[in-house]
């Protein structure tokens, strides 16, 4: 009787089982069929479309200048295309964060917005890998166009061989801002510094006259890890620094480690609240306030000092290149992409063309507080500052891509090397952060 | 007699249910009526046909969105699977576990994890049972101070980690303005900079937040005490001291171990705190795996290495929930 | 979670009531001993201490950004006072807030519903199964929710909701929520209806009543109490999540309001008093839910 018993609730449980396991095995089955592939990209275009659908843009260009610039460029392109609507889709977060993974699922979910703000160079070989961007070579990049661009952004703007990303803007990462009155006074000569060690000997003297040799921010790592890598760059030059981000780590063992230690001896001349500052612009009120000498940031600071009404340009505040990379401008660069199952193809395309012009990446560029990656962009429109660094742009021999935003190296090990760079901000200690360098390539 | 009041037991399950639980007899009056077979039988399955619109489209929502989803992550830990793709169902590999030992953050989660269990959870026991033994003395305007305490728990995780990011901030926060005001200028790190205090701080917020919860369960253990237990062991002479700690603490177990089990399995996926106060990567003075498990999986695209952290979480957090929902389900108080 | 808090009446009130009575005829002896003063001096003390985070958040929130750099935390904002960070929190907030409602409610209701429902149905069958099924439900309320998110952002990934409609996403979020929100409703309900008494039930079942007519009539009118209970916890506790609207809302339209808190914290990372507004805003619905029924939330965290 209890047998029997047992066997009846037994079978019925057994069909609820069963029906569940039946929408278990009917999702697994939608997954693997969920991989089909889009549409080529000269199936969508068409040469006069009779009227386009919106142009979703998604960007983190949400505040101040960057927001200006953002509408700059909006206008611009409305201008020039009358019939199309841009729909702005601001995403808060700034360097990547939320953006970045909403965008991902987005398209991954087959419903990405039109096209999106995104690091160029191994940022994209996600997408590249799975082969969710169009190549837009021939549509946007053609012979004219690869001619008005510098090696460097040309190589980032395809990761993988194919052409997938229109940059839109470069930030320089070697940049060494200091006030001229604290450098002066502390009897220090920027321009004559030569290598980071010897920016140490500077910080030193800086100390001794008492002001903070270097401004920084400790409290979240990405400050730490792209002043390391331009004392990498500085002290031993692009070659080891491109064997870095190829994964040749143990190779490079001794480089790594005196540039690991020279930036921990940095940091007995960082002002001693850099570890409660929340972001890199309260550091950079050092030079403003002329407490501070040196201060290292990508040129986005000099937008700081250019806003305040005390300094002047030259006389107040000033810039080298990080000593040792004199020759080099180190890429930070944003650039839209094409992705794949497209809602709006040819305003998309249209939207791709015109970032691609001078005049967009003038109109962008000048309130951005970045240069335009094409450098046949007249520099009437620009500051003094960024005047200047378009010529060093147009003189330089290197263009190397920064690690702390992407260009450098694939998502993971970005992740990864970020990780050892906020353990190394927590304990500086060198030995530690080599061996997690070493891990984040494998 | 015996017969028809089982059989109207049988048709009364609520308070069979009830009885079971109180008695503990349940598995003797199931057994019993086994034995009568037949029209009981054919009733109850009735019953349970009958009955299974009202449970089955929940159960079944709750086996495919927990369980199911459980047992397909781990099947996503087997495959390897990274970056924007599918995942491969057809190769399985243990490469993610593997990988572990040898993963840096991965074992500074795993300790900070367990810190911030031990401790999170032994203090904010204390403190609530503190709160609890202060509250229930009797004392004026108690249901005040009741909601005070335990107003905390309303609050989301986002608003109090903005609130304590500003009481912790360094120099001008509230804690370090009051220290420089009563002259412990010594005493104002910055808490939230400093790697030897980040998970501390973030362990007495989070303490904040739950003290008032572990209040709330103690008193009402308290208040499930006979008065004739105080009254006898003050006939007997005993201190207030030992009044608590011989007659009260004791009794109090089950309300220790139904809050033990919250906040320890509360301590394993306290994510939202201190990614809102200190991002995806976090640095190993204050990762935890949650921390680790999301930054993998959706920040760096590494699903299969966070499905098996996710793994991990998930049988750290059966080791706490499987006793306690076993002794729960001997005991009858399902 | 401890089940054997569960059915206690809450006498507090009435003991309270009664210790008073008894400090007010016993004279003012009792509540002016040393130790008495001890008493609520610590209370107050704590008080002061649960409070002072809300309290540093709500001074700065009204002072604008000169005065807070100037002044401390503890004072309050009589110089340089303002409503402008609210303001702006507000309209930056606005459209999460209402995002946050249109799933904060539904979900909540539906999961009180299907809790009542599974409660009635596993309480009301005798079958042995129905104490495992329980212990699956029990288990479901700890379950760290890391161990589903991947597979759940790879399931709405596949079903696709997003595709279909814009809203789509904040409908994934919904049906989420509702179904890790039926284990604790279930296992709130159910040990409510043991408590029932089932002469009623027992004596409609004999007239013949089905078990849904007997759960309209009888039971759900019964168990208004116990869904104020579960309606106020699900409220909090959907209004609060945070992991779930991460992983599963990608379009920022869609939002909810601990999500776009978040985000402007991280965008105005030095504008405390902005951010201290904003979390109020964000926080007032489960504040004024909370005030307004503190004994039924304070069931809901017990149980």
């Amino acid at each position: 009787m209890i047998r029997k018993n047992s066997n009846k609730t037994g079978r019925s449980r057994r069909t609820v089982l069963q029906a569940t396991g039946a929408v278990g095995l009917a999702a697994i089955a939608g997954c693997l069929s969920g991989g089909d592939d889009a549409e080529p990209l000269e199936n969508l275009l068409e040469e006069d479309p009779e009227e386009y659908q919106a142009v979703e843009v998604g960007h983190w260009w949400t505040a101040g200048g960057e927001e200006d610039a953002f509408e700059a460029l909006v206008e611009g392109f409305e201008a020039e295309y009358p019939d199309i609507e841009i729909d702005s889709s601001p995403s808060p977060g700034g360097a990547g964060s939320a953006l970045e993974a909403d965008i991902r699922n987005r398209v991954v979910d087959q419903n990405p917005p039109s096209t999106f703000q995104v690091w160029p160079g191994q940022a994209l070989t996600d997408y590249t890998e799975e082969d969710l961007l169009y190549d837009i070579d021939g549509n946007v990049w053609d012979d004219e166009m690869r001619e008005a661009y510098h090696d460097g952004p040309v190589d980032v703007s395809r990761p993988d061989g194919e052409f997938v990303a229109v940059p839109i803007n470069i930030h320089r990462l070697n940049n060494l801002f200091y006030n001229v009155d604290v450098v002066e006074d502390s009897g220090v000569d920027p321009e004559s510094i030569d290598s980071p060690s010897e920016l140490l000997e500077a910080m030193e003297a800086v100390n001794d006259a008492g002001y903070v040799g270097m401004a920084q921010q400790t409290a979240s790592a990405w400050s730490t890890l792209q002043l390391w890598a331009q004392v990498l760059l500085g002290e031993y030059g692009v070659d080891v620094y491109e064997s870095f981000i190829d994964g040749n780590v143990e190779e490079n063992e001794d480089e790594i480690r005196d540039s690991l230690t020279l930036v921990v001896d940095y940091s007995e001349y960082f002002n001693e609240d850099a570890s409660s500052m929340n972001d890199w612009d309260d550091a950079s009120n050092y030079i403003n306030s002329g407490e501070a000498a040196f201060f290292h940031q990508g040129d986005w600071a000099a937008g700081e000092y250019e806003a305040d009404d005390d300094l002047e340009y030259g006389a107040n505040w000033d810039h080298v290149a990080f000593p040792g990379t004199e020759e080099m401008y180190a890429l930070n660069m944003d650039s839209f992409v094409f992705p794949k199952h497209n809602p709006s193809p040819n305003a998309t395309l249209r939207f791709l063309q015109y970032a691609a012009t001078p005049e967009a990446q003038e109109r962008f560029n000048q309130h951005k507080g970045s240069i335009p990656p094409r450098t046949d962009v007249s520099d009437e429109a620009f500051t003094p500052f960024l005047q200047d660094q378009m010529a060093d742009f147009q003189e330089s021999t290197d263009q190397p891509p920064s690690i702390a935003h992407g260009l450098a190296v694939a998502p993971a090990t970005q992740t990864d090397i970020e990780g050892a760079f906020a353990n190394f901000i927590d304990n500086w200690d060198v030995d530690e952060t080599y061996d997690d360098l070493v891990n984040s390539f494998q | 007699m015996d017969s028809l009041r089982n059989s109207l037991r049988r048709l009364n399950p609520l308070s069979t249910a009830t009885a079971d639980a109180e008695t503990g007899t349940g598995v003797g009056v199931e057994a019993d009526a086994d034995e009568r077979g037949g029209l009981v039988d054919r009733l109850r399955r009735s019953d349970f046909v009958e009955s299974m619109p009202f449970w089955l489209p929940p159960t079944a929502l709750v086996l495919l969105f927990v369980y199911g989803a459980i047992a397909w992550n781990v099947v996503i830990s087997f495959t390897g699977w990274s970056g924007l793709g599918q995942p491969d169902y057809t190769n399985f590999t243990l490469e993610m576990y593997r990988q572990m030992p040898a993963d840096q953050d991965f074992i500074a989660s795993l300790r900070n994890t367990v810190a911030l269990l031990i401790a999170f959870t032994s203090a904010s026991l204390v403190v609530g049972l503190g709160l609890a033994l202060l509250v229930d003395r009797k004392i004026r305007f108690e249901s005040t101070f009741r909601t005070i305490y335990l107003l905390p728990m309303a609050l989301s995780f986002v608003v109090t980690a903005i609130f304590w990011s500003w009481m912790y901030a360094d120099p001008d926060g509230l804690i370090n303005t009051a220290l420089h005001g009563i002259g412990l200028e010594a005493l104002a790190y910055d808490w939230l900079g400093d790697p030897r205090f980040r998970l501390a701080a973030v362990i007495v917020a989070l303490i904040w937040q739950f003290s008032g919860y572990c209040m709330i369960v103690y008193l009402a253990g308290l208040r499930s005490i006979p008065d004739d237990h105080y009254e006898a062991a003050r006939i007997d002479g005993a201190s207030t001291l030992k009044l608590y700690w011989r007659v009260i603490i004791p009794q109090l177990r089950s309300s220790t171990v139904g809050a033990t089990v919250v906040l320890m399995v509360f301590a394993l996926k306290a994510f939202d705190f201190i990614y809102v106060m200190f991002g995806t990567n976090p640095g190993r003075s204050v990762d935890i795996l949650a921390v680790t498990m999301y930054r993998e999986a959706f920040s760096a695209s590494e699903w299969a290495y966070g499905a098996a952290i996710a793994v991990v979480l998930f049988a750290l957090a059966l080791t706490i929930i499987g006793p306690y929902a076993y002794t729960q389900y001997k005991r009858g108080a399902l | 979670m401890t089940a054997d808090t569960t059915t206690e009446p809450e006498p507090e009130d009435d003991v309270n009531g009664d210790g008073d009575d008894n400090d007010e005829t016993q004279g003012h002896l009792a509540r002016l001993s040393p130790g008495r003063i001890a008493l609520y001096g610590g209370l107050l003390a704590l008080v002061a201490a649960y409070l002072s985070p809300l309290y540093s958040g709500l001074t700065t929130a009204f002072k604008s950004q000169d005065a807070y750099r100037e002044t401390s935390p503890l004072q309050p904002p009589i110089d340089g006072f303002t409503v402008d960070p609210w303001l702006t929190a507000a309209s930056e907030l606005a459209f999460a807030m209402l995002n946050s409602f249109a799933l904060t409610i539904p979900a909540a209701v539906l999961s009180a519903l299907f809790g009542s429902l599974a409660a009635y149905g596993l309480t009301k069958v005798d079958w042995r199964g129905q104490a495992l099924v329980l212990v699956l439900f029990l288990a479901a309320v700890f379950i760290p929710y890391q161990a589903v998110l991947v597979p759940l952002r790879q399931f709405w990934s596949m079903v696709g909701l997003s595709q279909i409609h814009p809203r789509g996403e904040l409908v994934e979020l919904l049906i989420t929520h509702v179904a890790y929100g039926i284990p604790i409703c279930t296992i709130l309900f159910r040990s409510y209806y043991q408590t029932l008494d089932g002469e009623l039930i027992e004596a409609a079942r004999l007239d013949g009543a089905s078990l849904a007519r007997i759960y309209r009539k009888i039971v759900l009118p019964l168990s208004i109490p116990m869904f104020a209970v579960t309606l106020i916890y699900q409220f909090t506790q959907i209004w609060n999540d945070f992991l779930f609207a991460l992983v599963l809302l990608s379009n920022r339209a869609n939002y909810v309001v601990t999500l776009e808190l978040n985000a402007l914290a991280g965008s105005m990372a030095t504008d405390y008093s902005v951010q201290m507004a904003g979390a109020f805003i964000a926080a007032l619905p489960t504040i004024l839910v909370y005030i307004l029924f503190g004994e039924q939330f304070a069931k809901g965290q017990t149980m």
